[in-house]
Order: C-alpha cells, then sequence, then structure tokens
C-alpha cells in the first residue's frame, strides 16, 4: 500500500497541529472581521462600521456562550424528520441495486478480488453518502429561509448557532444511520462474494517420495474455481497448504475420501506492521538518497538495478525476541520494471539478506521472486546461516549475532541484469500481528463518517449565506481545492521560487497560453516581458488558492480505506489524528456559519 | 423567562411600563449593489406600552409588516433602533418574553399539532412536563384537539392559523405580535380570535398586530399607528381618532315621541338626567380611506386634525 509520508504518533502530533489551527482560525477570523467591516464602512462610515462590528462580535460570542442542548437536539430532531420526509432513506435502495450491479459485474478472477470488492464498496459507500449529507445540508436552510419557517423558530430564543449546529448534528444523524447501514450490507457483500474454496480431485495429485521411495506427501493442484487456481503441497501428516494466489491462500487437510481445502485465508486482512526506514545503494555500490528514476511521474517508488551492487536497505528498530520468538515475519512489495520482457509469467528473481547494522556481520542470502500486485511473505527463522570472511558459512541464532540492541537491516538486491526492483519504505515490513478484519472495515467506514461529517458542516455553513444550488457548487469547489491542495502548494512553491521542475507547465494563465499555443510543458519560457507579466499574474493568482489549499479539508486524506483494501489495520494515532482535524473542522464551519447567519437578514 | 438584558433607554419594567420603543427606526432595502431599491419605513418613533393592544395599519408596501419584522430582529434597521424589554430587537434573548404569529402560518408542514407544540416549546428549553401541559392546553384552546395527530400539511388554512396561534402562545408571553390574525379565519374563527387578543390583554399582555380587516381592528385595538408609503401618518387611542369633534350625539333608550320634544326644551334649558350624549363615530373604514387620500394629496406630512374634527364640539340635538 502506498504510504507516502510516516504517520505521527498522536501525542507528538496535536500540539504542533493545533498551534496551527488557532493561527489559521484567528487568521480567518481576522479577514472575515476585516471584510465586515469594509462592506459596513461604505454604508455607515467607519466608526459606525466599526461599532456596528464589534458589537456583531460581542452578540455572537454571547450567543455562543447561552447555545442550549434542548435546542440543539430539538433542531437536530428536525432535521432528520426534514430527512425523512425528503425520502432519504430512498439511497439504500440506490446502494442496494449498486450492489447487484456490482455482483453482476466486478470480476471475482481478477488479481485480487479482495481489494477490488473493498475498495469498490467503500468508494460507493462514500460517494452516496457525502452525496445524500450535501444534497440535504445545502438545501434544507434555504428552503426554510424560502418558506419563510425559519422565522418562526428565529422569532423564538434560538441562538443562530444552535441553527447551524442542529442542522450539523442532524443531518450527520442521518448520514450515520445510512453509512451503519451501507456499511454493514457492504461487508456482508464483500465477505459473501470472496469467500469460496476449492476442490482437489485425486487426480490432480502427485505423490511425492523421499529418497528411498516411501510416499512423503503430495503436490498437484487445485479446481478452478473463481478464475484461479492453487498449487498444492501436502506434507507427510496429511495436511498442506494451497499456495497463495490471488492474495491468498487455502489450508488443505486430509479428510475421509480425499482432501479437505478450508477457506480463503489472506483476502481480507488487517495486517499490523514493523516499518523500517530506507535508504538506497547504487549500480556501484555506494550510498545515495535515492535509487533510479525509471520515467515514472510518480516518484513514490525508487528502483535499483539488477545484476549490480545496487540495493535497496532497510533498518528495522525495535526487533526483540519477545516480539517475534520463532522468527522474523518479513512481507514485502516489490515492484518490477522490465527492460526486456523475458518470461512474464515468471517473477523476477533477486535476494533479501540481513546484516548487523553494528557488526556488518552477513547472513546467507534469501532467493526471493518478486510477483507484481501481491505481498510477497520470507519469514526468517531463528537459525541463519551467516557468511564467513573464507567463503563459508555458520548457522547462528538471528538475536544473538544479527540484531543490536533490537535494529536490523535488511538488504534488497536484483540478480537479473536488465530488470529493476522499484521500492518504497513502507513496502518493507515485518508483520507484528494480525488485526481484525471487521474492526478494520468499521475504522475504515469512521473515514467516511469524517468526510462525511465536514461536507455536512461545509454544507450547512455555506447555505447560511447563499442559496441551495451555490451552495453545493462553493461546498464541491471547497472538496476540490482540497483534494488539489498538495498540488496547488507545489504549483505555487514552483511559481515562487522560479523551480519549474517542481510543477512545469507554470500556473493558470501560462498554462491556458500554452494549451491555447499547444506548446510543450517541459520548455521553460524564455523571459520575455511578455512571459514576465504573465508569471507574474499567475503568481498573484495562486496566492489566494495556496492560502485557501492550505486550510481547506482535504477528504481524500481523511479516508483511510486504502488501508483497509491493502489488507492492513489502521493505526489507532492516524485515526486519532484524523478525528481531531475533522472536530477542527466541524468547529471552524459551525462557528462560520453561525455568524454568518446571525450577520443576514432572515426576512429580507 | 426573564430577559436579563441591560436596559438601554430605561424603557421596559422599569419607565412606564414601555415595553417597546422605536427611536427614528428607518429601513432601506437595496439592491446587491448598494443601490437603493425601496425605503420600506421612513423615521419612525413609537412607544407601546404594557397591556394594550396596538394596532398598525397601512396598505399594501405601507411598512406595517417591515416595522413587526424590525421589532423582531428578522431585519436590521438602515438608521435608528429599535427595542423591546429594553435591548436591542437583535437581542435574541428577547424572544423568551414574545410570541410570534406570522402573516403566513410558516410551520412545518410535516409535523403534526403536538408535534408542532413540542418542537417550539424545546426552542424555549421548556422541559418536558411543561411541554406537555401547555401543548395540550393550547390545542384545546384552539379546538385542535380532535385532529393534534394529524400532519399540518392536511390541514386547511384556518386550522393552520389556529395552530400558528397556539405556536405563538407556547411561552406564555408577555408580548404577543400578530401579522394578520384574522386572515384567512371564517367569522366565527374570527370572532374567537378577537376575543383571544381582548383575553389576552385582560392577562396582562401586550399585543402588537398588523392588519388589513379595519373593523377587527376597531373592535380589539386600544391604540393604532396608521402607515402609509412607509411613514407614520396617524397615532393615538382608536376612540380619540374615530371620534367626530364636531358633532354631539344624545342617545337615549325608550323614550316616548312626545319624550323627544321635551329633551330638546330641556336641552335647550341646559340640563337633563338619563339622557346619554356623546360623540358619535364614523367608521375606521372611512378613517382610514380618509388618512390614505389625504397622504397622497399631501405627502410628507401628518394626516389633518380636521379629518377626525380636531377638538371642536358642538350639540346637535336629535
Amino acid at each position: 500500500m502506498v504510504l507516502e509520508e510516516e504517520i505521527p504518533r498522536f501525542a507528538a502530533w496535536i500540539g504542533p497541529a493545533l498551534v496551527r489551527y488557532l493561527f489559521a482560525g484567528g487568521l480567518a477570523a481576522v479577514c472575515a472581521a476585516g471584510a465586515a467591516w469594509l462592506t459596513q464602512a461604505i454604508a455607515h462610515g467607519p466608526l459606525a462600521a466599526g461599532d456596528r462590528v464589534y458589537r456583531g462580535i460581542l452578540a455572537g460570542l454571547a450567543d455562543l456562550a447561552g447555545t442550549s442542548p434542548r435546542r440543539v437536539w430539538a433542531l437536530a430532531r428536525l432535521a432528520v424528520q426534514e430527512s425523512l420526509r425528503r425520502n432519504v432513506l430512498v439511497v439504500l435502495g440506490v446502494f442496494g441495486l449498486i450492489l447487484l450491479f456490482a455482483g453482476w459485474f466486478l470480476d471475482p478472477a481478477s488479481v485480487d478480488p479482495g481489494k477490488l470488492y473493498i475498495g469498490f464498496i467503500l468508494a460507493a459507500t462514500n460517494f452516496l453518502v457525502c452525496a445524500v449529507v450535501l444534497l440535504l445540508s445545502v438545501f434544507s436552510l434555504p428552503a426554510d429561509i424560502k418558506s419563510r419557517t425559519i422565522q418562526t423558530v428565529t422569532t423564538k430564543p434560538v441562538r443562530t448557532g444552535e441553527i447551524v449546529l442542529g442542522r450539523i448534528l442532524g443531518f450527520a444523524l442521518v448520514g450515520t444511520v445510512l453509512l451503519a447501514i451501507m456499511g454493514a450490507a457492504g461487508w456482508a457483500f464483500v465477505v459473501r462474494s470472496v469467500s469460496h474454496t476449492h476442490g482437489v480431485a485425486p487426480e490432480d495429485l502427485l505423490d511425492t517420495t523421499d529418497e528411498s521411495g516411501a510416499t512423503v506427501g503430495a503436490t498437484g493442484r487445485t479446481s478452478l474455481d473463481r478464475g484461479h487456481r492453487h498449487r498444492v503441497v501436502i506434507g507427510p501428516d496429511g495436511t498442506g497448504v494451497a499456495e497463495t494466489a490471488q492474495g491468498h491462500r487455502h489450508r488443505v487437510r486430509r479428510v475421509e475420501g480425499g482432501y479437505e481445502i478450508g477457506a480463503a485465508e489472506g483476502l481480507l486482512e488487517a495486517r499490523r506492521p514493523l516499518r523500517g526506514t530506507l535508504r538506497f545503494l547504487d549500480r556501484d555500490g555506494r550510498p545515495s538518497a535515492k535509487g533510479i528514476s525509471v520515467g515514472s511521474e510518480w516518484a513514490y517508488r525508487q528502483y535499483i538495478e539488477g545484476g549490480t551492487p545496487a540495493a535497496a536497505i532497510w533498518t528495522f528498530s525495535g526487533l526483540s525476541e519477545r516480539a517475534f520468538p520463532d522468527g522474523l515475519p518479513l512481507e514485502m512489495i516489490v515492484r518490477v520494471f522490465r527492460t526486456h520482457k523475458g518470461r512474464i509469467e515468471d517473477g523476477i528473481h533477486g535476494t533479501v539478506q540481513l546484516r548487523n547494522p553494528d557488526s556488518g556481520q552477513r547472513s546467507e542470502a534469501f532467493p526471493i521472486v518478486a510477483r507484481e500486485f501481491s505481498i510477497d511473505e520470507l519469514f526468517i527463522p531463528r537459525r541463519v546461516g551467516t557468511m564467513l570472511a573464507d567463503g563459508g558459512t555458520r548457522e547462528v541464532d538471528l538475536y544473538e549475532e544479527l540484531v543490536a540492541d533490537g535494529r536490523l537491516e535488511v538488504w534488497l538486491q536484483c540478480l537479473e541484469p536488465g530488470q529493476y526492483y522499484g521500492v518504497a519504505q513502507a513496502d518493507f515490513f515485518m508483520r507484528t500481528g494480525n488485526g481484525s478484519f471487521v474492526v478494520n472495515y468499521a475504522k475504515g467506514c469512521l473515514g467516511i463518517w469524517f468526510a462525511m461529517l465536514i461536507v455536512t458542516a461545509l454544507g450547512v455553513m455555506f447555505s447560511t449565506f447563499l442559496a441551495g444550488p451555490v451552495a453545493m457548487l462553493a461546498t464541491l469547489a471547497v472538496i476540490l481545492v482540497g483534494q488539489f491542495r498538495g498540488f496547488i502548494a507545489r504549483l505555487f512553491e514552483s511559481q515562487v521560487t522560479g523551480d519549474f521542475s517542481i510543477v512545469p507547465g507554470g500556473g493558470p494563465i501560462e498554462s491556458l497560453v500554452r494549451i491555447a499555443t499547444q506548446e510543450s510543458i517541459t520548455v521553460d519560457w524564455d523571459p520575455t516581458p511578455a512571459a514576465q507579466v504573465i508569471k507574474a499574474a499567475d503568481t498573484v493568482l495562486l496566492a489566494p488558492m495556496r492560502l485557501a489549499a492550505s486550510i481547506f479539508p482535504s477528504l481524500s486524506e481523511l479516508g483511510t480505506g486504502d488501508f483497509v483494501t491493502a489488507g492492513f489495520a489502521i493505526p489507532g494515532d492516524l485515526l486519532a489524528a484524523h478525528a481531531a482535524e475533522t472536530l477542527g473542522f466541524v468547529v471552524a464551519f459551525a462557528l462560520a456559519g453561525a455568524f454568518c447567519l446571525k450577520a443576514r437578514e432572515i426576512a429580507s | 423567562m426573564n430577559v436579563s438584558g441591560p436596559s438601554r433607554s430605561g424603557v421596559g419594567d422599569g419607565r412606564g411600563d414601555v415595553i417597546v420603543e422605536t427611536r427614528n427606526l428607518s429601513k432601506t432595502y437595496r439592491d446587491f449593489w448598494g443601490r437603493r431599491k425601496k425605503v420600506a419605513l421612513k423615521p419612525l418613533d413609537l412607544e407601546i406600552r404594557r397591556g394594550e393592544i396596538f394596532g398598525l395599519l397601512g396598505p399594501n408596501g405601507s411598512g406595517k409588516t417591515t416595522t413587526l419584522k424590525l421589532l423582531l430582529g428578522l431585519i436590521f434597521p438602515t438608521s435608528g433602533e429599535a427595542l423591546v424589554f429594553g435591548s436591542e430587537a437583535t437581542d435574541v434573548r428577547k424572544n423568551e418574553r414574545i410570541g410570534y404569529l406570522p402573516e403566513e402560518s410558516y410551520l412545518y408542514k410535516f409535523l403534526d399539532a403536538e408535534e408542532t407544540l413540542d418542537f417550539y416549546g424545546r426552542l424555549f428549553d421548556m422541559p418536558p412536563d411543561e411541554r406537555r401541559r401547555r401543548a395540550l392546553m393550547l390545542i384545546e384552546m384552539v379546538g385542535l384537539a380532535r385532529d393534534r395527530k394529524r400532519q399540518l400539511r392536511e390541514y386547511s388554512k384556518g386550522m393552520t392559523r389556529r395552530i400558528g396561534v397556539a405556536q405563538a402562545l407556547i411561552n406564555d408571553p408577555e408580548l404577543v405580535m400578530l401579522d394578520e390574525p384574522t386572515s384567512g379565519l371564517d367569522p366565527i374563527g374570527t370572532r374567537e380570535m378577537k376575543d383571544l387578543i381582548v383575553d389576552l390583554k385582560a392577562r396582562g399582555k401586550t399585543v402588537i398586530m398588523c392588519s388589513h380587516l379595519l373593523a377587527d381592528v376597531e373592535d380589539v385595538c386600544d391604540r393604532i399607528a396608521v402607515l402609509h408609503q412607509g411613514e407614520l401618518k396617524e397615532l393615538g387611542r382608536v376612540e380619540d381618532l374615530l371620534r367626530v369633534g364636531d358633532v354631539t350625539q344624545i342617545r337615549a333608550r325608550g323614550l316616548p315621541p312626545a319624550a323627544e320634544a321635551e329633551i330638546r326644551e330641556v336641552l335647550a334649558r341646559h340640563g337633563g338626567t338619563g339622557v346619554e350624549i356623546g360623540n358619535p363615530k364614523t367608521t375606521l373604514e372611512d378613517l382610514f380611506l380618509e388618512v390614505v387620500r389625504d397622504a397622497e394629496a399631501r405627502p410628507g406630512r401628518r394626516a389633518a386634525a380636521s379629518l377626525r374634527g380636531g377638538d371642536d364640539h358642538s350639540t346637535r340635538a336629535g
């Protein structure tokens, strides 16, 4: 799975995050107060405007202090009733239809059906839940204002903050119920869709014999089900395994009259990984900050060249006999870049070697075959052979000779010249255990819930001063800018520093000109006066976008569905950080909505 | 349910029980670009005292509903200020003592009568028992006991009006603002509404009402303000405004015709007993139309005193 940045500890993250939040919130509040003063100053003069803004802020704060949970709950209940009146439950029927079509069109014979099904279900749930709360939240308040029912509410001792909060709470409740139902139905659908077993026909098994000719087991293959079959290896005790195919395996045991193949394992998992830090050696064996770029625009994975001393080296910490008493369960995601086709159905051969980071003592190389699109497993036993200076080997205890203070280096090298291994830091890890898939799936749904809350709060905030359709567009615009906030930040940096290798092609105006003139984005403009004017204008245009992008939420970053689909347990630290981030956005949007509603004339 | 906001003017519970006061209150609607679109209310000074029924009269677009909205804080004044219970009209805490019935009953149609009153009761932070007690009492009072479980979408206009009144009274308000309270009601409903308004006054409530139905206003209001094109044209007690000052009316019951001559004779001699002599009244409708005609003829001026006969009194027998 892709993990571009390390997940910080929540305790270490929350302090700086809170400071940034308060700073951004304070800045936004000052800007809003300035804008309010400006508009009032035009109508009433600067002094009166100042007085009005000051009194408005005081009144707003007093309103916040007088917030009543009972009123908020009453308005939340009303929002729920209104949602039901709008037949919001129809969306469950739509979801049911989607499941029907998914069962029809999703291919269980795909490379990794678990990933396909989970990814689809989470994406569909995310889209539907967010779309429903978006529609509810942006149209509710404008409809109330248009029908004037809001007048019977605001003429009661109701604070604007309560109106905003009540709506957010009500629609969030509706979204939560929908999410819970869709999540449960989706889980059942995924489990039922990927669950399968195989048969083993006697004619598909061949006995294996030892040197004396005695039968010690059998090998063969399973039946072809759901577009795949497994290679079966059965030991002398009659138990065995149907080896990994399509991201899963099965246990095999002898029963009366044949063999029984168990349920699929590895399809719906929640691995708990222990990750290390990654460094590289180049083709000459010299340390290198990066691997080789094979031309992919996405520089997440770096490549090492086969048949050379180039290596990717992970340094793991915290390895102990207590945590891994039997050995190290190393799991690897190794991508391959081929400069020649070779036998495409075969993997690319390489080695994994262990090294003591202090003494430099190395283990024997473990041969591996990198298969694309799967997680390869390599169990490193307690007793491993080590290389001696005279070329011989000696068997040593892993923890006594190779692990130094809990640290161990794992070297990956590609053996085939002309082929490349591509890896990222998160690609090698020790599996410390397995979490519950159901819990992990629920955590994935929690990520959707966070996104749903933010969409609701954002929609309600915009609906306090915009008409329904405009509020919807504004909400979508914020979500869109948030989605591309990383790109906008890099683009702005590129404009300001003049380093167009960060993002080639320039800002909006330059891009437009390049599109119109069909110029390549890889060729920078000569510094003509016209080019400089355009670049300066782009910088001016990008500045507010950069500011907005830094404070707008990125829903995709809040999502944790990738962990679930890739079969990794969602870290608690990440979830806690997302929860805090969501709370921060909801509070900010609720406050902004309350002040906007207070500042507008309800009955004009 | 007391509002504890600071009194900016000494009005409210202190000075002469003035609970609503406007000072140079005006409202100009502007378009998106800030250009003046309509002057809805020209500077208005009003005082409304506790326990009175105050009527706002005027033709369409005269500014009476604008005045009500300004008092409720639904819109903001362009200049001047509106004080309710001594607090600015935009102070939401004043609403704890106010009941409001809008021109149309802007209620949530998907709720039934009980749910509606329960909802509005919650907005007043009322505890559940009190909410329930008040809701049942009000539903009974407005005659909707049999229909309390029906959604408001199924209600007739008159029924909607009644539940609207009930929601306006859910908090037992001190000040009730009614916008066209008899609109959509049949004659019986109209009579009941007027009885209710008078009853509210009897219980010490203050009522401010807008209405086009002049007879209704005449029947229940103590004082009225007549607005025209956003300007106050007339303000005073109804009985004073309706008095025809240059005519004296004498009424008597059960007198034989012969007695009239004797009364005239007696009157001629300056005196008598058992004879009622007073000022005959015109109708409010006549006054209203004359005020409007006068306002159009002489824009920018208050209605002429001659319209109500000034202070002149003349006696006319018979």
